[in-house]
């Protein structure tokens, strides 16, 4: 059952097509991978999933309703997550603020409830931070939580953006290279945590370059080339496509 | 009198243009909201005035003078405080606000020395000129002359020589640079040296028009700013583009509202400007959106 | 010891200003140099209401606050899409224009002539008159700012602040109204530049544009940036360091003509080494990088 819908899309800049009429479904509860040379248009379809940028032509809808030009924070709170390329935390900030401000619908976020109901407020942060507590604890940061985000390795900056974004509680999750640049072990868990999510009834798109990650975990393939997308289906069939492989250099 | 004030905003921008120009140099290629270019300007109003008016030297070797020890105070300030923040990763805000606090220190020391009267510079009074209706001051006709030689001048380095390819490299795409076998501190110093140079030149000008006072520099850089976002930042015409109609916006203000009423149109002009067409007159549409993800 | 007041005072009435450009500046990293005209605008506002139609102190002060946060919609709205160094000419561009309106709107303002004979606050019956007790009435008031200041930055919404500080895209990704934050935060801080500009203005008793200068805005953001900011320490740190320096001065036998000079000169080094050596200011907690 499709929950997301990309129908003829275009996304031109300064005259080169990033995404060329492109039409994309992708189903509840499934793992899609969108696969292909750098520049192929990934990331920009993630960008006009998310709200960062409006597409010039046609439409995407997210649970049969339009989103296409809706403003990124509307789009998130509509349950639509995202994880992105460089580990985008915030620095200067603890590793336990980091996932709190992850939490939706917090009341302290209005200044006013802040100062009048400042009772309110702070049970509503005593939950919150066990909450965190619990996410930390889930991806091994517990001890690190009033450390500096800054201050952590990559490795360990890639699970806090992880932590983060489960945090934000959402439906659909797009993962912009969740395992670039960390180890096989961690690898591991984070493909045993994007399972789990599927099993909770999440749905999940991935960019990946891994191609062993990729037929591990997807359920489906998108392989775009020049904003197109060239070949779809399992896994095996994509990644078996002689065009598939040519465009892929040592596969 | 519509042709007089024509004229006379023209010549001011051509005053705003070399100002412009040095700013636009600086900010174009190393991305660094040079604030002190005001203070540099105002520090030749006064190397000017020490050598002219105070040692008596003639005019000429006053102004050589001053080019060349200001180019020399701009390659020092690159050197001193840039370009030890830029070697840091300090972001442009830092950068900017550490160009303020030079600001602050070097007016001060001006007012300091020299006190904050207004000096002049040139107590004779003006020859003039009329053409038609129109009456020129010799040192307007001198300010629009130069201003036009060295415009020639700049945009000929910057288009038909070696070193003005590599200035353009620099705006473009600094690490090309570097792959042209050049050090790009050396780059940054010409266009500091460059820069400052031509706000010197355009301080000596006014100065001798209209007198010096320590705050001069301020008003001075925040013109040649304006000028650069309304012609377009990135383009080195555009600095003097924007100045001249800077000048001419000034003078209509001048003819139609008041005098006293110039520096909020100018601010509203900048205001527009970066909310509707930041890039500038001569800008590309570059409408690039908001993520670079 | 008035004069020991005096600086108390002009101390309780830059802190409030520090403050709340922090919340600016240090907590959502927006960098304005037009905190002086919202400082000006309170004044200015508060004024006109109490000597033209004779308002009482409280209402004339409401009034200062919600006209400074009104009228910093006019700034925050459309400049929400403007980048970094934009803003900040904006922000700059604003703050001129409104002190060329103070300037040059005599009719109204009475420009350079400036307004005198401002009445002293009453509050409910209570005249607040002596040094000492505006001393005390403007201490007070800074600790309700301090107060509230410290109660809005160290929430939730702070950490909001923060975040689009840190990175606006993951905060928008997160579903944190990027635009609907920046404009409160804006209109908080001006709000309270406001409140500084009604106290300013009923100690000194008198008021022209002089005092609401682009140099002014760049003399609070100077008192956070070496004092620290994305705290609550480093900005009063910052302000009690700025207000008794030229005591410092005069206590060091500098000649008073170009005391205000040195004063500035050393302002301006402080802020070229802080921002080389320590970004985070004497005593504060965010980096400028």
């Amino acid at each position: 059952m499709s929950i997301l819908e990309l129908d003829n899309v275009t996304k031109t800049f300064d005259g080169v097509r990033a995404v060329d009429r492109t039409t994309l479904g992708f189903d509840k509860g499934k793992i899609t991978s969108l696969i292909g040379p750098n520049g192929a248009g990934k990331t920009t379809v993630f960008n006009l999933i998310s709200g960062f940028l409006h597409p010039d032509e046609g439409v995407i809808s997210y649970q049969d309703r339009p989103i296409s030009g809706l403003a990124p924070w509307d789009i998130a709170q509509m349950g639509i997550g995202r994880l992105f390329q460089d580990v985008r935390l915030f620095n200067q900030m603890t590793v336990k603020d980091n996932v709190l401000t992850a939490f939706k619908k917090q009341r302290g976020e209005s200044a006013l409830m802040s100062v009048i109901a400042r009772w309110k407020v702070a049970k509503e942060e005593q939950l919150l931070s066990s909450r965190a507590m619990k996410l930390l604890d889930f991806v091994g940061l517990a001890e690190k939580e009033e450390e500096l985000a800054e201050n952590l390795s990559y490795g360990q900056q890639k699970l806090l953006s992880i932590a983060r974004l489960l945090g934000a509680d959402a439906d659909l999750f797009l993962l912009d290279e969740p395992t670039a640049g960390i180890n096989p072990q961690m690898v591991k868990v984070f493909l045993d945590v994007i399972r789990r999510l599927t099993e909770e009834g999440k749905t999940v798109i991935v960019i990946e370059h891994n191609m062993n990650v990729v037929i591990e975990i997807s359920d489906w393939v998108y392989f775009m080339d020049e904003g197109q997308v060239v070949s779809f289906g399992l896994p095996n069939e994509v990644l078996g496509d002689p065009e598939v492989r040519a465009a892929y250099v040592g596969l | 009198m519509i042709i007089q004030l024509l004229v006379n905003g023209i010549i001011n921008g051509c005053g705003y243009a070399l100002v412009a120009l040095g700013f636009a140099f600086i900010y174009n290629t190393t991305r660094t909201f040079h604030f002190a270019h005001g203070a540099v300007y105002t520090l030749s109003a006064y190397f000017f005035y020490t050598f002219y008016n105070l040692l008596n030297w003639s005019l000429s070797l006053s102004a050589i003078l001053t080019l060349g020890l200001i180019a020399l105070c701009g390659i020092l300030i690159d050197d001193v405080i840039y370009t030890p923040l830029v070697k840091q990763g300090a972001s442009l805000f830092i950068q900017m606000l550490s160009s303020l606090g030079l600001y602050i220190v070097i007016i001060n020391f001006i007012a300091m020395v020299f006190q904050s009267e207004t000096k002049i510079l040139n107590p004779e009074v003006q020859a003039t000129y009329s053409i038609g209706n129109v009456i020129l001051t010799r040192i307007q006709i001198v300010t629009t002359a130069t201003f036009v030689i060295i415009f020639g001048l700049l945009m000929t380095i910057l288009k038909k020589t070696y070193l003005g390819k590599v200035i353009r490299a620099m705006r473009d795409n600094p690490d090309l640079v570097s792959a042209m076998g050049i050090n790009p501190q050396n780059v940054r110093r010409v266009v500091f040296a460059l820069g400052s140079a031509l706000a010197s030149v355009s301080a000596i000008l006014i100065g001798l028009d209209v007198g010096i006072d320590p705050h001069i520099g301020l008003t001075a850089f925040l013109n040649g700013a304006v000028a650069v976002i309304i012609g377009g930042v990135g383009i080195f015409e555009g600095a003097a583009l924007g100045a001249i109609l800077l000048g001419l916006l000034q003078s209509f203000a001048i003819w139609k509202i008041s005098a006293r009423w110039q520096e909020l149109i100018t601010f509203l002009l900048l205001i527009l400007f970066l909310l509707f067409r930041s890039e500038g007159i001569l800008g590309k549409r570059r409408r690039i959106e908001e993520a670079k993800i | 010891m008035n004069y020991v007041f005096h600086l108390l005072t002009m101390i309780n009435i830059y802190t409030i200003l520090a403050l709340s450009l922090n919340l600016l500046v240090g907590y959502t990293g927006l960098l304005s140099l037009s905190h002086a005209a919202f400082y000006g605008i309170g004044a200015y506002i508060s004024t006109l209401f109490m000597m033209n139609i004779g308002l009482p102190f409280l209402p004339s002060l409401f009034l200062a606050i919600l006209g400074s946060v009104l009228l910093s919609l006019i700034i925050s709205i459309p400049s929400l899409s403007l980048k970094g160094d934009y803003f900040v000419l904006a922000s700059l561009g604003f703050q001129i224009i409104v002190f060329t309106i103070l300037y040059n709107w005599i009719d109204v303002t009475r420009g350079p002539y400036g307004i005198s004979g401002i009445p002293r606050p009453n509050i409910l019956g209570i005249q607040v008159e002596s040094i000492a007790s505006y001393f005390i009435f403007s201490g007070v008031l800074a600790a309700i700012c301090a107060g509230l200041l410290y109660l809005i930055g160290d929430s939730p919404f702070g950490r909001v602040l923060k975040a689009i500080r840190e990175d606006e895209i993951s905060a928008a990704a997160l579903g944190k109204n990027i635009p609907r934050f920046k404009v409160i935060a804006f209109a908080i801080a001006s709000g309270f530049a406001a409140v500084s500009g009604v106290l300013f203005a009923g100690y000194l008793q008198y008021i022209d544009p002089t005092s609401f200068t682009l140099m002014e805005s760049v003399f609070i953001l100077s008192i956070i940036i070496i004092g620290g900011t994305g705290n609550l320490s480093g900005p009063i740190l910052g302000t009690i360091l700025m207000i008794i320096l030229p005591e410092i001065l005069r206590f060091l036998r500098i000649p008073d003509t170009i005391a205000p000079n040195v004063r500035e000169i050393i302002y301006g080094i402080l802020i070229i080494l802080i921002m080389r050596f320590q970004p985070q200011g004497l005593s504060g907690e965010y980096k400028f990088e």
